[in-house]
């Protein structure tokens, strides 16, 4: 297809002028607005405005606004000079307002230094012309290309890039000489070879091919598809080939992208499972309680999570049992709203670790000796525990608000890691880290260990069983807690949340091999990861867990009794 | 690991008289209270109620049979239930044909059940289609349980998955396959499962005399169960049985394979399970994958418990008396229901390990000690 030449021509002529201009780029945008308001000629104050587009900032659209609003005004002083003006502030009784420049934004002075007062009758109206006002809204709508925010104008120009608009191209080219930041530069690459891709000429379509390829940006698949398709059409082998080739690029991108995406959600997956799994492995792995109960401990902590919010902000009505409170707030906001989630991790782990003592104390102390036994009344103390959850906070979901520290994304080469997900994988890593200190480094967890290997003979020695017995069960039921408080900002928080974890919870303790938190670990982040990369390979989350449990039961027919075997010599262990 | 809850009958005397209290119970399930209900003197709603509680107290007797018997807690014993009412239901749904919705406005030609011509299929899935014929669709109520159960008994024995292990993996199976029935794409009625049936074996549910005969099928099958597993826990090999429970690596040197044993009791749980379950959803008019939750196998559980676990007597005690409390719990106080249940099973676990059943002993044994003392 050939271009007509003119149009080959006016083009050209166009660019040399918008680099020209560019070239002169130290006027601010304010300095162009008055100058093409002093220029009387109208195809040439076109043409000056026309350099504003794709560098323009908000004082521009005012003054536009303005303009056609018939705002504007020329001022012509005592010795001639023209200074084009706009009218603000109160009127007086004379109609006079101050007058502020249109050049630099500052009042207008008179001979004397002091403000000159005017009024509209004196001055002389900028004029404009529907030509003049449709050049004044080619450069309106490409004013967020100059927003000062880099995100907004990442996404002005990726708008204008994927409606394929050649019009708009000179302005993106030019704003592509002006741009400093990086990514914005890059979305400005894309744009313009998006657009080029619709250009009639062969060689720019080649050249916009070889563009995409090197960016291998997700968002030019389709269009890269749809050239493709067209080249194909057109029998054009060489562009058609180019298509591919970028295409190619695209998809090695997506794949590694996806890869990596799948990696750090498997990561953050296993990392959830480890956090609610280790209070668990603590109670059933150490203890050998069956606690059915962990899921409710941490919807206690989700809820203290909840209450700790409320109390922050605007108080909290509960009307548990017929009867009527109000948790009275604080009325915070800002930043010491959003710090209620620091006070909510202690909170959430004492209440649950509360709630755990008084259920060690009162149903599984008797218990120990009859492990199945734990597991039923354990499930009494579930349901118990739910409907009281259910009466007090109602049984509809509750909404906990993510702090802005924890809400926000960070996307790496197109690889989106969520605050809250960074933030649990760390969480969970301080855990591990805290929980073997207690264990291994302090006197409570040398007795827990000497407890949890032989009760008896902890006691000839004596070690008051009993307390540790609590003291474990307490630290099980606050980890499930403080769980809970991290559940809560990825989810809804309603009275059978715990239900959701449960079984997942003794999978991973199961696989792990119970008494040790390095099983638990591993277990917990392979379960993760398998759960998350399963449901990328099958593309249905719940074909994918479904996957995962069958894994399990046949990984356990393999290492019946987990990773990490803890060694006895009793027959019956 | 626990000691010996039932001691074998030894005294010919006391058998004759279970035997005639069973007899008496029996005709009275099977002949008298359905009579009543022809005359008139029991309502239908009573019967279809009580054939509902005869079907739990089946699943109930399954789970005994693992777990008071055999040691064995297994939390699976709802997806048996479930797949023996799946496959029933999946004949019922056949056997709606003229009468669904989409049939009677002429828009359903090849006679689907109607969730599938909501989900857009035209014609029926070849595994859908033996179910038209009843004896393949009872074929199948013991086949797929067995089947599932055979394999997975088999893969957990072979391993010596054993105690708590054993009762997690079940829960997980269970909890798997309730989330793989919740898919559409299974073609078993996603979430919504199988309801709205119309006739069963030509019989319209319109009509009572149709709940009153599958309320004595019930009643029938329970007592054949009970009489069996009456017969088996008296024979050797419910001797090695309760022996495995008792202590597991002793029989194991003794020269049994314990795996085989458990194996079978698995199996036959299984079928009891999926036969309660086939009974139970032409009598409660529907199947859902909520029946497959983890709670459920739970509930089974705590009706065993209640009532009293190894004997034969307790599960059936404990499902009917837990389910009337429930049916009627849930209307006197519908929010406190769960509190109730879980708060019975509490202080059951706590301090009547040996369920109702053991009341009657404990009372005696009370009366004989300050008797005794007093002489």
């Amino acid at each position: 297809m050939i271009v007509p030449t003119p149009f080959r021509l006016s083009l050209f002529a166009l660019l040399c002028a918008l680099f020209s201009v560019s070239a002169a780029a130290a006027d601010t945008p304010r300095q162009i607005v008055a100058k093409a308001i002093l220029t009387e000629n109208s195809a040439a104050r076109r043409e000056v405005i026309g350099t504003l587009v794709g560098q323009g900032d908000e004082s521009v659209a005012a003054l536009f606004t303005a303009w056609r609003e018939d705002a504007l005004f020329i001022h012509s002083s005592a010795d001639g000079a023209k200074t084009p003006v706009q009218l603000t502030g109160e009127k007086d009784s004379a109609g006079r307002q101050n007058a502020l420049r249109v050049d630099d934004g500052q009042l207008l002075n008179g001979p004397d230094g002091k403000p000159l007062r005017l009024s509209a009758s004196e001055l002389t109206v900028v004029q404009h012309d529907r030509m003049l006002r449709l050049s004044m809204k080619a450069v309106i709508d490409l004013l967020d290309l100059a927003a000062s925010s880099p995100a907004k104008r990442i996404q002005a120009v990726q708008t204008l890039g994927f409606a394929q608009d050649a019009e708009k191209l000179p302005a993106l080219i030019n704003r592509l000489s002006l741009e400093q930041d990086a990514k914005v530069k890059i979305a400005l690459r894309e744009a313009i070879a998006l657009i080029q891709l619709k250009s009639a000429d062969d060689a720019v379509k080649l050249a916009a091919l070889k563009e995409l390829k090197d960016l291998h940006t997700l968002a030019s698949t389709d269009f890269i598809k749809a050239a493709q398709k067209e080249a194909e059409a057109a029998k054009k082998p060489e562009l058609a080939e180019a298509a591919r080739i970028a295409l190619g690029a695209v998809e090695n991108h997506r794949t590694a992208v996806n890869f990596f995406g799948t990696l750090f959600r498997g990561l953050s997956a296993g990392s959830i499972l480890l956090v609610v799994a280790l209070g668990l492995a603590i109670t059933f792995g150490l203890m050998r309680v069956i606690n059915m109960a962990h899921g409710e401990m941490i919807a206690i902590g989700a809820y203290t999570t909840y209450i700790v919010q409320n109390v922050f902000g605007s108080g909290l009505a509960l009307s548990p049992f017929g009867l009527s409170f109000t948790i009275p707030g604080m009325n915070t906001t800002g930043l010491a709203y959003e710090s209620y989630f620091l006070f909510a991790l202690p909170l959430s782990f004492l209440t649950a670790a509360a709630v755990g003592i008084a259920l060690e104390r009162t149903v599984i102390q008797f218990l120990y000796r009859r492990p199945l036994e734990s597991l039923l009344a354990t499930w009494g103390v579930s349901l118990v525990l739910q409907q009281l959850l259910k009466l007090i906070f109602g049984s509809n979901n509750v909404q906990v608000s993510s702090p802005s520290y924890l809400s926000g994304n960070w996307t790496v080469f197109d690889v989106v890691f969520g605050w809250n997900r960074v933030f649990v994988i760390g969480f969970a890593v301080v855990i591990v880290f805290g929980i073997w200190m207690i264990l291994t480094k302090t006197p409570l967890g040398l007795l827990m260990r000497a407890v949890m290997q032989n009760r008896g003979m902890a006691s000839c020695m004596g070690v008051r069983t009993e307390r540790v017995n609590m003291m474990t069960f307490g630290l099980g039921s606050g980890l499930a807690g403080l769980a809970g408080a991290f559940v809560s900002q990825l989810g809804n928080v309603g009275p059978f949340l715990g239900q959701n974890y449960i079984v997942d919870c003794f999978m991973t303790v199961v696989v792990g091999g119970v008494g040790n938190i390095a099983g638990t670990v591993i277990s917990a982040l392979g379960i993760g990861m398998a759960d998350q990369s399963l449901q990328q390979i099958l593309g249905n989350p719940v074909l994918g867990k479904i996957c995962v449990l069958i894994a399990i039961i046949l990984f356990l027919q393999w290492r019946p009794a987990g990773l990490f075997v803890t060694r006895s010599r009793s027959l019956d262990e | 690991m626990t000691s010996p809850l039932s001691a074998p009958i030894t005294s010919s005397k006391r058998l004759k008289i279970e035997i005639g209290v069973v007899a008496v119970i029996a005709i009275f399930l099977i002949v008298i209270f359905p009579l009543l209900n022809a005359w008139g003197m029991v309502s239908n709603f009573h019967v279809s109620l009580w054939g509902k509680y005869l079907c739990y107290a089946l699943l109930a007797i399954s789970v005994d049979l693992l777990w008071g018997y055999t040691g064995l807690l297994s939390l699976g014993q709802a997806l048996f239930f479930s797949l023996g009412g799946y496959m029933m239901g999946m004949h019922l749904m056949l056997m709606i044909g003229e009468l669904g919705k989409y049939a009677e406005a002429g828009k359903n030609p090849n006679g689907l059940p109607d969730f599938m011509i909501f989900l857009g299929y035209t014609t029926l899935p070849d595994f859908w289609k033996p179910f038209f014929s009843f004896g393949f669709s009872m074929a199948m109520v013991v086949l797929i349980p067995g089947l599932v159960a055979y394999v997975f008994g088999f893969l957990a024995f072979r391993s010596r998955i054993k105690g708590v292990y054993f009762s997690i993996l079940t829960q997980a199976l269970t909890y798997c396959a309730s989330l793989m029935f919740f898919q559409n794409n299974l073609l078993m009625g996603g979430n919504n499962g199988f309801t709205d049936f119309k006739r069963i074996l030509g019989h319209t549910f319109a009509d009572p005399a149709t709940y009153r005969w599958l309320y004595i099928a019930t009643a029938i099958t329970l007592v054949l169960v009970y009489v069996g597993c009456r017969v088996l826990s008296r024979t050797k090999f419910g001797m090695v049985q309760q022996a495995i429970r008792d202590g597991e690596n002793r029989v194991l040197f003794s020269g049994y394979a314990a795996a085989h044993f458990k194996l079978f009791v698995f199996v036959l749980a299984a079928l009891i399970a999926s036969v309660a379950g086939a009974l139970f959803v032409p009598q409660a008019g529907i199947i859902n994958p909520e029946e497959m939750k983890p709670e459920k196998s739970l509930e089974a559980v705590v009706w065993v418990a209640v009532g009293g676990r190894a004997t034969l007597a307790g599960p059936i005690i404990g499902a009917i008396s837990i389910n009337a409390l429930k049916s009627w719990a849930t209307r006197a106080f519908p929010d406190s229901w769960l509190l109730i249940l879980g708060g019975l099973f509490i202080i059951v676990v706590l301090f009547l390990p040996g369920g109702i059943v053991s009341i009657p002993g404990k009372i005696s044994a009370f009366y004989k000690a300050r008797f005794s003392k007093k002489s």
